[in-house]
C-alpha cells in the first residue's frame, strides 16, 4: 500500500472514530423527534467554552428547588451515580419530567442523562450562539422562552433552537 | 559470505563508533587485521543516522507538543467568535494539514525529527478534532470513551506508518482510558489493583508479540507493563485497599479478558523463555489481587501480627518483582526497567515504613531500619545483576563457539 493510500486510510479511519465519539448526539439531531421545554437562563459566558447560553430547565429539576439559587437539574441523592433516565410527560404545549429512574424505561419519550458529576446532565444544558446573539437570547430567556429539543429513541438529546413560546 | 553484496551501513551510537574505531586501529597496528580490513569494517558503521537525543530533536518534539496542546487550548478558550461548526471545520483542517504534511515530509525523506514533530502534531490534532466535535455537539459531560477513541485514532496512525510518536500518544491516552473507563462505572480500590495487573499482562503480551517486528514499540510496551506491575503491587499493599466490594462492570471484565487473550496469543506464538514475561505478569495480577483482598484493618495505632504479616508479604512480593524486572532489564538491555524497579522499591519501602511501621518504629530508628532494608536490597540487586550479566556473557561465548565449530 503506497503512502497516499495509507494516509487516506488513516484520515478516514480517524474521522470514523470521531463519528463514533459523537454518534449519540448526531443520532438525536438526525433521527430525533422535537419536544418543547420551558427554559430559564443561568449565566451567559463560560470562559472555557466560548459564547453560549447556559440553559436551566425548571420542569426537569429533580428536587424542585429554585433555579436562581441552585442552577441545574439537581441530583438523585440515592447513594449511587451513573445513568439517570427522565421520563417526559406533556403539560400543555411543553414537556416536563414525569419520573427519574436508574433503569432505562421500556418506552419513550425519555431523556438519557448522567449524574457522575455534581448534578444530572443530559446534554441540553447549553446552547451555542455568537456573542451578539447570546446577549439577545439572554433577554429572551428572562421574559420566558422554550427550547426545541430533539430526542431519539434511546433518549439522546440535542438543543436545536431557543425561542419565545 | 557473498562478496558481491553491497555493504550496508548500520547506525550505531557515536560513543560506540568511537570505541570501535580505536579498537580496529589497535588491531590493525598489532597485525591482527590488515589496514584494508580495518577500513572496510569501520565504513560499515555510521553515527549520522543513529537515533539519539539532540538539542534539535528535543526542541522539535517540545515545539510539536506545545503547539498541539496550544491548539486544543485555543479551540477551547478563544475561538468564541466562531460557531461550533466553524470551529470543528477549522480544527479538522489543521489536523488534516499536519497529517498530510507529515506524510509528505516522510515521503521526501526529510530529517526524521522534523517528520516526527509533524506526526506528533497530527496525533495531538486528532484529539483536538474529537474533543471539538464533542463540544460542538454538546456531549453531556466528560466521557472516558473520548480518550479511548483518541487512543485508537493515534494508534491507527502509529501502526500504519510505523511512526513512534503517534504510537506514544496512543499509548499514553490508552493507558488513561484503561483506568478511567472501568472506574467511571464502578470505582473501587481492588478494581484499580486488577486494572494495573491486567494492564501489566496486556502490555507484557504485546511487548513479546512486537519483539523482532517493531522493537521500538516493544520497548515501550515493556516499559508500560513494568510500570503497571509495580503500581499493581504498590496499590495492593496499601492497607485495606480491598475493603470495598468490586463491581464487575462490563469494562472491567473486558479488560481482564483482553489481557488474558494477549497473554495467551503471546505464549502460543512465542513459546520458550519469552513466554515468562506474560506469565510473570499474570502472577503479579494474581498475587496483587490476593494481597489487595487481604484486609487487616485501618487502625494506625494498633499494629498486630496480621498487619506485620501483610506488610512483610507485600515487601517480599515487591522485592521479588523488582528483582525480576532488573533481570528483565538486563536481559533485554532495557535500562528504564532497572531504574523503574529501583525507584519503585525505594518509594514502596518508604511508604510502607511510614504507613505501617511508623507507629511502632519511630524517629531515628525508622531511618536506620529503612536504610538497612535499602542496603540489603541494593546488595542483592547488584549481585543478581552482575551474576546475570556474567551468565549471559558466558552463554553468548558458548553459543558463538558452538556456531563456529559447526562451520
Amino acid at each position: 500500500m503506497n503512502r497516499i493510500a495509507v494516509t487516506a486510510v488513516i484520515a478516514v479511519g480517524q474521522l470514523a472514530l470521531v463519528g463514533v465519539g459523537v454518534a449519540p448526539q448526531l443520532s438525536a439531531r438526525v433521527t430525533g423527534d422535537t419536544y418543547l421545554m420551558t427554559v430559564a437562563p443561568i449565566d451567559p459566558i463560560d470562559p472555557f467554552r466560548g459564547a453560549y447560553v447556559a440553559l436551566d430547565y425548571p420542569d426537569l429539576r429533580h428536587d424542585g428547588s429554585e433555579p436562581i439559587d441552585a442552577a441545574g437539574l439537581g441530583a438523585l441523592d440515592d447513594g449511587e451515580e451513573g445513568a439517570v433516565f427522565i421520563t417526559l410527560v406533556q403539560e400543555g404545549d411543553v414537556w416536563a419530567a414525569g419520573a427519574w429512574t436508574r433503569d432505562r424505561p421500556d418506552s419513550g419519550p425519555y431523556l438519557a442523562c448522567d449524574d457522575r458529576s455534581w448534578q444530572i446532565r443530559c446534554g441540553i444544558e447549553s446552547y451555542f450562539l455568537p456573542q451578539d446573539q447570546a446577549a439577545a437570547t439572554e433577554d429572551l430567556l428572562r421574559d420566558g422562552a422554550v427550547a426545541e429539543v430533539r430526542i431519539d429513541g434511546r433518549g439522546n438529546a440535542a438543543v436545536v433552537d431557543v425561542r419565545a413560546p | 559470505m557473498n562478496a558481491s553484496a553491497p555493504p550496508t551501513t548500520r547506525p550505531v551510537p557515536p560513543r560506540e563508533l568511537a570505541w570501535l574505531r580505536s579498537e580496529v586501529a589497535d588491531w590493525a597496528s598489532q597485525g591482527i587485521i590488515s589496514e584494508d580490513q580495518a577500513a572496510r569494517i569501520t565504513t560499515r558503521y555510521s553515527a549520522d543516522t543513529h537515533t539519539r537525543f539532540s538539542i534539535g530533536r528535543v526542541l522539535l518534539y517540545l515545539g510539536g507538543g506545545f503547539v498541539g496542546i496550544g491548539l486544543i487550548w485555543l479551540v477551547a478558550a478563544n475561538l468564541d467568535q466562531l460557531s461550533p461548526v466553524s470551529r470543528f471545520i477549522a480544527v479538522t483542517v489543521i489536523w488534516l494539514t499536519f497529517l498530510v504534511g507529515s506524510e509528505l515530509l516522510a515521503s521526501r525523506r526529510v530529517s526524521p525529527p522534523l517528520v516526527g514533530a509533524a506526526r506528533l502534531l497530527a496525533a495531538l490534532g486528532i484529539g483536538a478534532v474529537l474533543f471539538q466535535a464533542a463540544q460542538s455537539l454538546q456531549v453531556p459531560a466528560f466521557e472516558p470513551r473520548l480518550l479511548g477513541l483518541w487512543s485508537a485514532a493515534a494508534l491507527l496512525h502509529g501502526y500504519l506508518t510505523r511512526a513512534y510518536l503517534p504510537f506514544l500518544v496512543g499509548v499514553v491516552t490508552g493507558v488513561a482510558w484503561w483506568f478511567t473507563q472501568p472506574l467511571w462505572d464502578g470505582p473501587s480500590g481492588l478494581a484499580v489493583v486488577m486494572l494495573f495487573g491486567a494492564g501489566a499482562v496486556l502490555a507484557a503480551g504485546l511487548a513479546v508479540l512486537h519483539d523482532g517486528r517493531l522493537d521500538a514499540f516493544a520497548r515501550t510496551w515493556r516499559a508500560v507493563g513494568a510500570a503497571m506491575a509495580l503500581l499493581a503491587m504498590f496499590v495492593a499493599a496499601i492497607p485495606d485497599v480491598g475493603g470495598d466490594d468490586v463491581t464487575w462492570t462490563f469494562w472491567l471484565v473486558s479488560a481482564l479478558v483482553v489481557a488474558g487473550v494477549a497473554a495467551a496469543v503471546a505464549v502460543a506464538t512465542r513459546p520458550g523463555v519469552r513466554a515468562l514475561e506474560p506469565v510473570g505478569a499474570i502472577v503479579v495480577l494474581v498475587v496483587a489481587t490476593l494481597i489487595g483482598l487481604w484486609t487487616t484493618g485501618t487502625s494506625t495505632s494498633d499494629v498486630d501480627t496480621a498487619d506485620w504479616l501483610h506488610a512483610a508479604t507485600s515487601v517480599i512480593a515487591y522485592v521479588l518483582l523488582a528483582v525480576a524486572l532488573v533481570a528483565l532489564g538486563t536481559v533485554r538491555e532495557h535500562a528504564a526497567l532497572t531504574w523503574m524497579a529501583m525507584t519503585g522499591l525505594v518509594v514502596f519501602t518508604t511508604f510502607q515504613s511510614f504507613a505501617v511501621f511508623a507507629p511502632i518504629v519511630t524517629g531515628a530508628w525508622l531511618f536506620v531500619v529503612l536504610g538497612t532494608v535499602f542496603l540489603g536490597t541494593g546488595f542483592l540487586f547488584d549481585r543478581a545483576r552482575r551474576e546475570l550479566a556474567q551468565a549471559l556473557d558466558n552463554d553468548t561465548s558458548t553459543s558463538a563457539s558452538t556456531e563456529g565449530s559447526d562451520r
